[in-house]
C-alpha cells in the first residue's frame, strides 16, 4: 500500500508547480518524480519521519506534565528490556498481530475493511455462544470456540464484500456501519440475556477453566501466541507462496487489468474480505479466552484502528506485521501505565498512532518526489 | 398528537449536523477529495465550540465561529496532506478521525461534561403555536434556517457559477481541467478548507445546538453517516437536505419511542440509525446503481506527470 509506484517512463524534466508558491515568478519550488529511490534513502526518510512523529508525541506528553525520564522508563526500559515488561508486551501484541493481519489481508486487494472491531466482536460472540451453551466435550472446547470465532468474524465481513462486489456500495462505510450494529448487539446481550448474574457489571458470565487459554509457562504469556504465530505463517504462505497470493497482488496493484486478463476478481476480493474478518474474529477469540475471559463491551476498543495502523506501517507484509505489532504492543503497555500514573485519557494510544501514521504517510511524498528550486528565464 | 409535534420539533436538532456536514463533504468530493476524516473534524470543532462558548462569556455566535475556524484549519491540514503531499486519501481520512478523537480527549478535559446554554429556539407569536407543524417550522434556532440558506448557496455555487463548474471539472476530469488552465491543486486545497469549515459548523452545532454539552467521542458515527448521506444524495445539495431530514427524523424518533415506554429493547433502538443508513445505502444502490453519479476522479490524487 505504501510502496512508491514505479514511474520509470515519466520524463524527468516534467515538473509541476507547488500550489501557493507559484507566485514567485522567476524562481519557484517545483516537485519532481524521483527516477530511482535507493533503499538507504527510503529508509532514511521514513526513519526521519518516525523521529519527527515521535518527537511530536513526546512534546504532547511533556505538555501534559509527564516527565521525560518517566517516558523513557515506560516506553523503552520497562517495555523492551525487562522480562516482566517484555512478557506483558508479548501478551498485548498477540491480538494486535491478528488485527494487523486482518487489515493487511483486506488492504492488499484495495478492500478497505474499517469494520475490524465489529468482526472482532462477532468472533467473541461466536466463542461466547459455545461457552454459554456448553457445546461439545471440554477437551476440545477451545478449538470449537476458535472455530466459531473464525466463522462468525468471517461471516460478519461477508455482507459488506457482497455489497461491494455486486452493487458497488463503498465498503468503507458498510463495514463501519456493521461495526456499530455489532457493538449495539453486544450491548444488548451483556445488559440483557447474557448478563452475568453474579455481579452488576455489563458482561457475560466468566468462561470455565476449560474455556481459557492456558499459559505457556513463562511469565504471563499464553497460548494465544501459538494462534497468532500460526496465523502469521498461514498468511505468509498465502500471500508469498500460493496462487491466491499472486492473483490477489495483481488485483491489488492493477484492478483495471485484473478482470480483462481473466482473474476471478470478485472471488479474490470476497475471499480476502472474509479471511480478514476471520483474523479479526481470531483476535477477539484471543482477547476473550486469554485476557477478559468473557464478552465485555469495551474489549474491542481501538483494535480496529490499531490493525489499520499496523498493516499500513508493515506495508501489508505478514512478517513485518509481526514486528510492527510487537512495537505497537509496547506502545499499548507503556500507554496503559501512563494513563494510570498521569490520568491521561484512553484515546492517548490512538492519538500517538495517528501522529505516527501521518508523519510516515507524509514521508512517502519525499520518497516519491524531490523538491527543487527551478529557475525560469523571463517566465 | 404530542408524539408527532415533539418528534417534528426535535427533528432539525438531529438533521442540521448531518446536512451541514454533508454539504461540506459534497464540496470536498465534487472537487475529487474523499474526506473520510469528517468524524474527526466534527469532534475537533465540537470541542472548539464548547471551549470558546465557556471561555468567551457564553457567546453562541463566537462558539460557532471558532468551530468553523477549527474545522477549516483541520480541513486545510487534511487537504495539505492529500492534495500537496498526495497521501492515500482513505488512510489519511481514517487517521484524522482518530487524531480528532485522541486530541479532543487529551486537551478537552476542562470543557468536557459542562452543560452549555447553547442555541435557543426563536418564537414567533401565533405561528409557533400552530398545532403540529408550528414548532417544527417556526420554533427552531437560527442555525436551522441558516442551514437552508447554505444548501441553496452550495447548490447555486456548484450549478450556477463558473467557479462551481470549474470545481466540478476538477473532480470529474482533473487532466482536462488542468489543460484548460484550471488550478487543480488550488481548487482541491480550497475545497478541503471550505468543506472543513462546513463540517466545523456541523460539529459546533452538535455541541451548542443538539446536545448543549461536549462529551468525549460525542459524534457517535454521525460523521460517517454524513459520508453515507452524500452517497445517498448523489452529491446533490437539495437531496442532502431531504436525506438529512430522513436520517435526522429516525434519530429524533428514538427518544420519543423511549418516552412512550414501548417494549422495544433499548440497544436495538440505538442501533437503528446505523441499520437504517445501511438499508438506505443498499436501496439507493439497487435503484440507482451506486456510484454512477460519483465524481469520476473521487479519491484519486492528481499528478501532472501521470497525464495520459
Amino acid at each position: 500500500m505504501c510502496r512508491a509506484p514505479k514511474r520509470r517512463g515519466a520524463a524527468s524534466s516534467a515538473s509541476l508547480p507547488l500550489t501557493g508558491l507559484s507566485m514567485l515568478r522567476s524562481r519557484r519550488l517545483t516537485i519532481e518524480v524521483r527516477q530511482r529511490v535507493p533503499t538507504w534513502l527510503r529508509a532514511l526518510i521514513v526513519l526521519g519521519a518516525l523521529i519527527v512523529g515521535l518527537a511530536i508525541c513526546v512534546g504532547l506528553l511533556l505538555g501534559r506534565g509527564v516527565e521525560l525520564g518517566s517516558i523513557y522508563d515506560e516506553f523503552v526500559v520497562f517495555t523492551f528490556f525487562q522480562a516482566a515488561g517484555i512478557s506483558t508486551v508479548i501478551v498485548q501484541s498477540t491480538p494486535l498481530v491478528l488485527v494487523g493481519l486482518s487489515a493487511a489481508l483486506a488492504f492488499r486487494v484495495n478492500y478497505w475493511n474499517i469494520g475490524i472491531e465489529g468482526q472482532f466482536f462477532m468472533g467473541v460472540v461466536g466463542a461466547t455462544l459455545i461457552s454459554i451453551f456448553d457445546v461439545g466435550p471440554e477437551s476440545i472446547r477451545l478449538v470449537l470456540m476458535l472455530a466459531m470465532a473464525l466463522l462468525f468474524g468471517g461471516a460478519w465481513a461477508l455482507p459488506s464484500a457482497v455489497l461491494k462486489i455486486r452493487l458497488n456500495v463503498s465498503e468503507v462505510i458498510t463495514t463501519l456501519l456493521f461495526s456499530y450494529i455489532a457493538y449495539y448487539f453486544v450491548l444488548n446481550q451483556v445488559y440483557g440475556p447474557w448478563k452475568d448474574p453474579k455481579d452488576k457489571f455489563p458482561h457475560s458470565p466468566q468462561f470455565d477453566a476449560s474455556e481459557q487459554l492456558p499459559l505457556i509457562g513463562w511469565q504471563q504469556v499464553h497460548y494465544g501466541i501459538v494462534v497468532a504465530g500460526a496465523a502469521v505463517v498461514f498468511v505468509w504462505w498465502l500471500v508469498e507462496r500460493s496462487r491466491f497470493g499472486i492473483q490477489s497482488r495483481f488485483v491489488g496493484s492493477s484492478p483495471r487489468m485484473a478482470l480483462p486478463i481473466g482473474l476471478p476478481v470478485a472471488l479474490i476480493t470476497a475471499a480476502s474480505a472474509v479471511l480478514s474478518g476471520s483474523m479479526a474474529g481470531a483476535a477477539g477469540f484471543v482477547m476473550a479466552t486469554a485476557t477478559e475471559f468473557r464478552l465485555t463491551p469495551a474489549m474491542a476498543a481501538g483494535y480496529g484502528f490499531s490493525g489499520i495502523v499496523i498493516a499500513f506501517l508493515a506495508g501489508n507484509r505478514p512478517v513485518a506485521t509481526l514486528i510492527v505489532a510487537f512495537l505497537m504492543g509496547g506502545l499499548y503497555v507503556a500507554g496503559e501505565s501512563m494513563k494510570v500514573f498521569y490520568n491521561l485519557p484512553d484515546a492517548l494510544v490512538g492519538l500517538i498512532q495517528a501522529i505516527i501514521v501521518l508523519s510516515v504517510t507524509a514521508s512517502e511524498f519525499f520518497v516519491r518526489y524531490r523538491l527543487r528550486m527551478a529557475h525560469y528565464r523571463g517566465a | 398528537m404530542d408524539f408527532i409535534t415533539f418528534w417534528l420539533a426535535s427533528m432539525p436538532l438531529f438533521s442540521v449536523p448531518l446536512v451541514v456536514a454533508a454539504l461540506g463533504l459534497i464540496l470536498n468530493e465534487r472537487a475529487g477529495v474523499l474526506n473520510l476524516g469528517c468524524e474527526g473534524i466534527m469532534l475537533c470543532s465540537a470541542l472548539a465550540a464548547a471551549a470558546a462558548y465557556i471561555e468567551f462569556g457564553n457567546s453562541t455566535a463566537l462558539g460557532l465561529i471558532i468551530a468553523i475556524i477549527a474545522g477549516a484549519v483541520v480541513g486545510f491540514g487534511f487537504g495539505f496532506f492529500v492534495v500537496v503531499l498526495r497521501t492515500n486519501q482513505v488512510v489519511t481520512g481514517i487517521t484524522v478521525v482518530f487524531l480528532g478523537s485522541g486530541l479532543t480527549g487529551l486537551i478537552g478535559v476542562p470543557w468536557t461534561n459542562v452543560a452549555l446554554g447553547g442555541l435557543q429556539p426563536i418564537r414567533i407569536p401565533g405561528l409557533t403555536d400552530v398545532p403540529i407543524i408550528g414548532r417544527f417550522l417556526f420554533g427552531q434556532d437560527p442555525v436551522v434556517y441558516i442551514t437552508i440558506l447554505l444548501v441553496a448557496a452550495v447548490w447555486y455555487f456548484l450549478y450556477r457559477t463558473r467557479r462551481g463548474l470549474e470545481l466540478r471539472a476538477v473532480g470529474e476530469n482533473p487532466q482536462a481541467a488542468d489543460a484548460d488552465g484550471v488550478n487543480v491543486e488550488g481548487y482541491r486545497l480550497l475545497s478541503a478548507t471550505v468543506g472543513g469549515a462546513f463540517i466545523g459548523l456541523a460539529g459546533g452545532y452538535l455541541a451548542l445546538g443538539s446536545a448543549k454539552i461536549f462529551v468525549f467521542d460525542m459524534t457517535q458515527g454521525r460523521g460517517w453517516i454524513a459520508v453515507a448521506l452524500v452517497i445517498f444524495a448523489r452529491w446533490m445539495p437539495w437531496r442532502a437536505l431531504a436525506g438529512g431530514l430522513l436520517f435526522g427524523g429516525i434519530e429524533a424518533i428514538i427518544p420519543r419511542i423511549k418516552a412512550l415506554g414501548l417494549p422495544i429493547p433499548q440497544y436495538f433502538l440505538e442501533m437503528a440509525p446505523y441499520a437504517v443508513t445501511l438499508f438506505v445505502l443498499i436501496y439507493a444502490a439497487l435503484r440507482l446503481r451506486a456510484g454512477q453519479d460519483a465524481p469520476k476522479a473521487l479519491g484519486m490524487p492528481y499528478v501532472r506527470q501521470d497525464r495520459r
